[in-house]
């Protein structure tokens, strides 16, 4: 009888030890984690939310700042125009976006892999140097299309202008709908074509099928793209500042900017900027509340195999439409700024005796900024695509396993930098570690923290579908046969993930190539990026230089990415294999 | 006229050959599956008549109306028909009620007519509860009558079924087969069912077509099916059989260890080699030796299994080295080893061709 | 002051060839080093050898030759030219020294009331180098204190493209640019982002009052950001006339092979005078001590004129056929008028233009 109650209490206590030392494990990592999602994070909007209630120099709590942020009507206007700005883009994203994505997901137009690669050089292309490219093509009397439409009419002014709130709309909607399309065509790869067959036979053609079935089927997809574009679009710097400004009107990126003239006046940007974050939040309330309920996805696993919609002759008109997008967001801009980077003097045309090396020439060898420019800008993404990636994919690997309690808020804090626009993170960034202690302005540190957390969104998102697209029984087998944990995962699940990986990283790598509107506050004369410089040069309307500097920029990044998919072994744009 | 008819249809894919010169005729109301093997073609011979697919020979017609021939079809919104499939595809974004009104609301019918008809098709399935319900917060079985209810609801002129029950569990899929039939002889809709579940084809169907390598073998009622089967696929298909293989000398056939009178068999083709099917339950094992000689054959009980509700022996003739399968009821116990009796019948001994 | 010469207008061309001409033979072999100068080439290159230089005196091209030119006539010394818009420039340095973490050596602002708040913020290095009591005398002594000294001058004028407009109607003076013929035509810079423009826009706004600009605002003008933006307008045939027309750039450009020409007022072609300062705190002062003496050299006056900017040295002249200060009647306000005017002009120019 005291035999046994001793082996009780013993297995007992060794229970109690053992709990006690997962916890510690478990508590340490989560605590670990969780500092450094705040210092990334919490720190930088929280001293944003305080410093809108400081007063400058002194810190005394105030409203001022939201009263003179507020009390302007020009400042009210560049708001509204910022509104005005992402509801067009958003409405003009997904307008160019979900047909092809449906087209290419469903049909049988022709071409698709042409019009895959158009869509994903839109998304390499920075909005900024697409906006270079409409002025060229689009200045009221300079552009390259109003040229034609005099000339061929006869007319005295063209009849396209890029200096207006359309045209603002229509340069970032162009660099905006790749997010639409892959949003959508993602949900849309994984319908089964028994959905539409049902409706079908049921009496519904192709096109009531698709307006009826398909795409409410995917509806929270498109109201994802739709959320994205219009927030991405009001968080833009780069081309506001290149359009709006001549265009005589302000949105509220451009109105930031300002407030950093100087005398610098961060208490009061951070107070303008409150709107920003507030508008995001509103947004993806709005998408829950919509969603709702209904369940989207298919329910049952089997039967779900994807045939393509046979067109008929109107596989051509998709295909048309696919190459107006085309010609909109990559062509036409590209061929404009070739023609300038290769050209003494690009008013001149195209004309041989106009073409020229020289400005290539001029940023590799002349210009003593741009080489290393160029470095840094690939060397700061790759670093920040590494930190991101490895971060969200340690947090997303606590989450999914469930390894510490409340494992629910990491995710949530990976997923909040969404809701908080570049340009007032960095702002955030520059408040709370520009200064002492830290004194990280200038550094490359404080650019690299800067955009992992504005990547981390993206990241987690990635890590977290691979990781769900694991079993844990694979590292289960490892660790029924006596392997650790690390050990499982080291040999296990980092082979099986490589590949969604390596697709997550070239997402992050990408974009953060051409980030301009975060980089912008937090560059130093040594940590310039080539979005800062082709800014810079944009101001002293160079743009011979700009534009070859913009080519490097590009073939350099495609470059990468084709390698990169080549390793992968299929198209990173979360394609699923048809 | 036949209500549906298929003649000399036939689907080639580049090399392959999925379905080759199918003829089959349903009347109206019937109730006709398509059973066989994956890969036998049944689902696209299924995709064939809903016109999803067109035949490269052959045609399809309803009513004497050609539907589907290699020049053309009619399309799948045209036919009048319906389909359940595999995954159900209930529209998860829409309720049941939104569901199973849409066919209707695409023929202009009315709100309160639909609503009416709807509300009633709901009740047939005991679904009525359930009508502002999204498909996530249904089990599977309540997909499934949503489903039905959807594609019945139109009142279709055909109603295609393609292995709807293969994702359920086995009581589920015992209940919604009745449940099944039961609908169709409520509605008396014709119907094609396509299945590789044997059981459920006898359950359900007036008539099964038995399809291996894109060919139809045999088209029958279930109980011919079972007891005369007439190749060796169908009788190995369609339940358990043995196959035992006898030549005639038109007194007698002579088996492989054993001889049976030619008296009551239908064919005693003289010399001939013939194979038999002989159903395991088809014979009786027994401790006594027969009433009259050659009534049965003396076997040795080679190996047993317990069943519950019967015994499965597989046994072998005295003098011969092919063994037989044979089932019993629960009563009759014989040790491996053990000597016993079988006794055939005639009568139950299919000639496969 | 100097002289009113008979207006004469360079055309391109002739004059041009005979400049570029010019411009090849004279690759002159630098001077050699004062003592002074070479103490301190050793001990910048003791500090390692590198030197950062925010600029907004010139457009990005004439920058990059003066930082190349230094580093040949200094050798083993580098320079990271940051060429921005004078307030941009500004801003950095302010958020630089807000922040304690001052990156920026030498400061070539075109805003001379930048250099009179940093020093007045103790933000300015002193240092007086040997070459500045060497230029002409109107660039001598804007500060007694010596923490800043004038390096580079510019001119603003009218420029115009010559594919639109013929020499004879193109605006002879400020004024004309209110006349309604130019409606959507002219291209002007922005004050809040240069300084070119900022000083420009002041001294109209004391030639003849802000209701200038209001007037100015009626023909809708195309408002871009650097003074060097209207050049680019020019160029593209987006504008005919840069209202605000910065000398240097537009002779520049003349020369890359562009159909423009600079009209030189009647009332006065604006003279720009922008300083130069050491930012106290700074990782390189040696450096930028030499960079400061390199700046005011005659090497430096000679790439500035390369460029189709003023000299400051008297040795070297602007070349033949070529407007310099000298030869034309320039217009510009106070250092106290800079100081004060300029946040106010940007001011009235957003309340006007809306922007």
């Amino acid at each position: 009888m005291t035999d046994n109650s001793l082996d009780a209490r013993a297995v007992h206590f060794a229970g109690v030890v053992s709990r006690l030392r997962r916890l510690d494990a478990s508590m340490l990592l989560w605590l670990a984690l969780i500092a450094v999602l705040v210092f990334l994070i919490l720190n930088p909007v929280l001293r944003l939310i305080i410093s809108s209630l400081q007063e400058t120099g002194t810190g005394h709590l105030t409203l001022e700042n939201y009263r003179s942020a507020y009390g302007s009507l020009r400042h009210l206007e560049a708001l509204a125009r910022s509104l005005e700005l992402g509801a067009g883009v958003a409405v003009l994203a997904t307008c160019f976006g979900v047909p092809i994505a449906w087209a290419i997901s469903r049909t049988d137009m022709p071409c698709k892999a042409f019009v895959r690669l158009m869509v994903f050089a839109a998304f390499v292309t920075p909005p900024y140097l697409g906006a270079i490219g409409w002025i060229l093509l689009a200045g009221p009397n300079s552009g390259w299309l109003n040229k034609v439409w005099m000339a061929l009419t006869g007319a005295s002014h063209g009849i396209f202008n890029i200096y207006s709130m359309t045209g603002l709309i229509l340069v970032v909607a162009v660099t905006s709908f790749p997010y639409t399309f892959v949003f959508t065509s993602s949900a849309l790869d994984l319908v089964s074509s028994e959905m539409e067959d049902a409706a079908n036979i049921l009496g519904a053609r192709t096109l009531r099928t698709m307006l009826r079935i398909t795409l409410p089927l995917v509806t929270p997809a498109i109201i994802g793209g739709i959320i994205i574009s219009f927030l991405e679009a009001i968080a833009l710097f780069g081309a506001p500042a290149l359009i709006a400004l001549p265009a005589r009107f302000n949105v509220v990126s451009t109105q930031l900017w300002q407030f950093f003239e100087y005398p610098v006046r961060v208490e009061e940007a951070a107070a303008y900027a409150m709107p920003l974050l507030a508008i995001t939040v509103l947004m993806f309330w709005i998408q829950r509340r919509i969603v709702g309920r209904r369940g989207y996805t298919s329910v049952t696993g089997k039967g779900g195999e994807r045939r393509m919609i046979a067109l008929g002759p109107w596989r051509w008109a998709m295909l048309a439409y696919a190459l107006l997008v085309g010609a909109l967001s990559v062509f036409l801009p590209m061929l404009v700024l070739l023609q300038a980077a290769f050209a003494k003097a690009w008013g001149r045309g195209f004309s041989l005796d106009n073409l020229t090396l020289h400005n290539f020439y001029y940023l590799l060898f002349e210009q003593t900024q741009a080489k290393q420019t160029i470095i840094n800008t690939f060397l700061y993404a790759a670093i920040t695509a590494f930190a991101a990636i490895s971060l969200t994919l340690a947090i997303a690997y606590v989450v999914n396993r469930k390894l510490v309690p409340f494992s629910n808020v990491l995710a949530f804090l990976c997923m909040a930098p969404f809701v908080v626009p570049g340009i007032v993170l960095a702002i955030g960034f520059y408040a709370a570690y520009a200064s002492p202690p830290l004194a990280l302005y200038g550094t490359a540190t404080i650019l690299i923290l800067g955009f992992t957390t504005r990547f981390l969104p993206i990241a987690y998102t990635s890590s977290a579908a691979g990781l769900r697209s694991i079993n844990p029984e694979m590292e289960e087998a490892v660790r029924v046969l006596g392997g650790s944990r690390l050990l499982a995962i080291r040999k296990v699940l980092i082979p099986l993930l490589k590949k969604s990986l390596a697709g997550a990283w070239i997402l992050v790598f990408i974009p953060a190539t051409r980030e301009l509107s975060s980089a912008i506050f937090l560059v130093g004369p040594n940590t310039r990026v080539i979005s800062v410089m082709l800014y810079d040069l944009s101001e002293e309307g160079n743009f011979e230089v700009l534009a070859a500097l913009g080519v490097i920029l590009l073939v350099v990044t495609v470059v990468i990415a084709a390698i990169g998919s080549k390793v992968i072994g299929r198209d990173f744009m979360l394609r699923r294999n048809s | 006229m036949s209500k549906l008819e298929l003649t000399g249809v036939s689907k080639r894919y580049g090399d392959f050959l999925a379905v080759d010169g199918i003829d089959l005729e349903l009347q109206s109301g019937e109730f006709v599956s398509l059973l066989g093997p994956s890969g036998c073609g049944k689902t696209t011979t299924l995709r064939m008549i809903a016109g999803f697919v067109d035949p490269t020979l052959g045609t399809i017609e309803m009513e004497g109306r050609i539907l589907s021939s290699p020049s053309g079809s009619v399309p799948p919104d045209r036919r009048q028909m319906s389909m359940i499939f595999q995954s159900y595809a209930i529209w998860p974004n829409m309720t049941v009620g939104q569901n199973v009104a849409f066919g209707l609301e695409l023929r202009k019918i009315g709100k309160a007519e639909t609503k009416r008809r709807v509300g009633e098709m709901l009740e047939v399935v005991h679904m009525g509860h359930l009508a502002d319900r999204y498909p996530a917060e249904l089990s599977g079985g309540q997909q499934q009558r949503v489903a039905l209810a959807r594609a019945i609801v139109i009142r279709p002129s055909v109603l295609l079924l393609d292995e709807p029950l293969s994702n359920l569990d086995a009581a589920l899929r015992e209940e919604m087969r009745f449940e099944i039939r039961r609908l169709h002889d409520e509605f008396h809709v014709t119907t094609v069912y396509v299945t590789h579940d044997q059981a459920e084809a006898m359950v359900t169907s007036d008539r099964i077509a038995v399809m291996n390598h894109g060919r139809i073998e045999q088209v029958d009622v279930p109980r011919a099916l079972y007891d005369r089967p007439k190749t060796r696929f169908v009788a190995g298909f369609i339940g358990r059989t043995n196959f035992i293989e006898g030549s005639s000398d038109g007194h007698q056939i002579a088996f492989d260890g054993f001889a049976l009178p030619c008296t009551g068999f239908d064919t005693a083709a003289a010399g001939s080699k013939l194979m038999f099917s002989v159903r395991p339950h088809s014979m009786r094992l027994s401790q006594t030796p027969p009433a009259e000689p050659n009534g049965a054959i003396g076997v040795v009980v080679v190996e047993r299994a317990f069943l519950g509700e019967h015994w499965d022996y597989v046994v072998r003739p005295r003098d011969g080295a092919h063994t037989l399968r044979v089932t019993t009821s629960p009563m009759q116990d014989f040790p491996v080893g053990a000597t016993a009796w079988l006794e055939f019948e005639a009568g139950q001994m299919a000639l496969i061709a | 002051m100097f002289p009113i010469r008979r207006r004469n207008f360079i055309t391109g061309g002739a004059a041009l060839l005979a400049l570029g001409a010019s411009k090849s033979a004279k690759a002159q072999p630098a001077p050699a080093m004062t003592p002074h100068e070479k103490e301190l080439y050793e001990a910048a290159k003791k500090e390692g050898g590198e030197l950062t230089w925010y600029t907004a005196q010139s457009d990005d091209i004439t920058a990059q030759a003066l930082g190349r030119s230094f580093e040949q006539v200094y050798p083993g010394l580098k320079v990271n030219v940051l060429r921005t818009t004078a307030q941009v420039a500004y801003q950095r340095v302010t958020q630089e020294i807000k922040a304690s973490a001052i990156q920026c050596d030498v400061l070539s602002t075109t805003d001379i009331g930048h250099c009179v708040a940093l020093k007045a913020n103790g933000s300015l290095e002193k240092y007086v180098p040997d070459n500045s009591s060497k230029v002409l005398d109107i660039y001598k002594n804007y500060d007694p204190d010596g923490t800043y000294f004038v390096t580079s001058a510019g001119m603003i004028g009218i420029g115009y493209n010559t594919g639109k407009v013929k020499e004879a109607d193109a605006p002879k003076n400020w004024t004309d640019l209110l006349d309604p013929k130019w409606k959507d035509n002219i291209a002007l810079g922005h004050p809040a982002f240069s300084g070119y423009v900022g000083t420009w826009a002041l001294t109209l706004r004391n030639q003849y009052g802000w209701d200038f600009f209001e007037k100015l605002a009626k023909n809708n003008p195309r408002i871009g950001r650097s003074i060097n933006d209207t050049v680019t307008m020019l160029n593209a045939g987006e504008s005919a006339i840069a209202g605000s027309g910065p000398v240097g750039t537009l002779m520049e450009s003349v020369q890359k092979g562009n159909p423009l020409a600079m009209m030189y007022p009647t009332d006065g072609t604006v003279l720009i005078i922008a300083p130069s300062g050491i930012m106290k705190g700074c990782k390189h002062l040696n450096g930028a001590r030499l960079y400061m003496e390199f700046l005011m050299s005659p090497g430096a006056s000679q790439i500035w004129v390369d460029h189709f900017n003023e000299t400051i040295r008297p040795e070297v002249s602007v070349p033949k056929g070529v407007k310099s200060a000298k030869d034309l009647k320039t217009i510009r306000p106070t250092v106290d008028q800079i100081v004060k005017g300029i946040p106010e002009v940007i001011k009235q120019w957003r309340d006007t233009f809306g922007v």
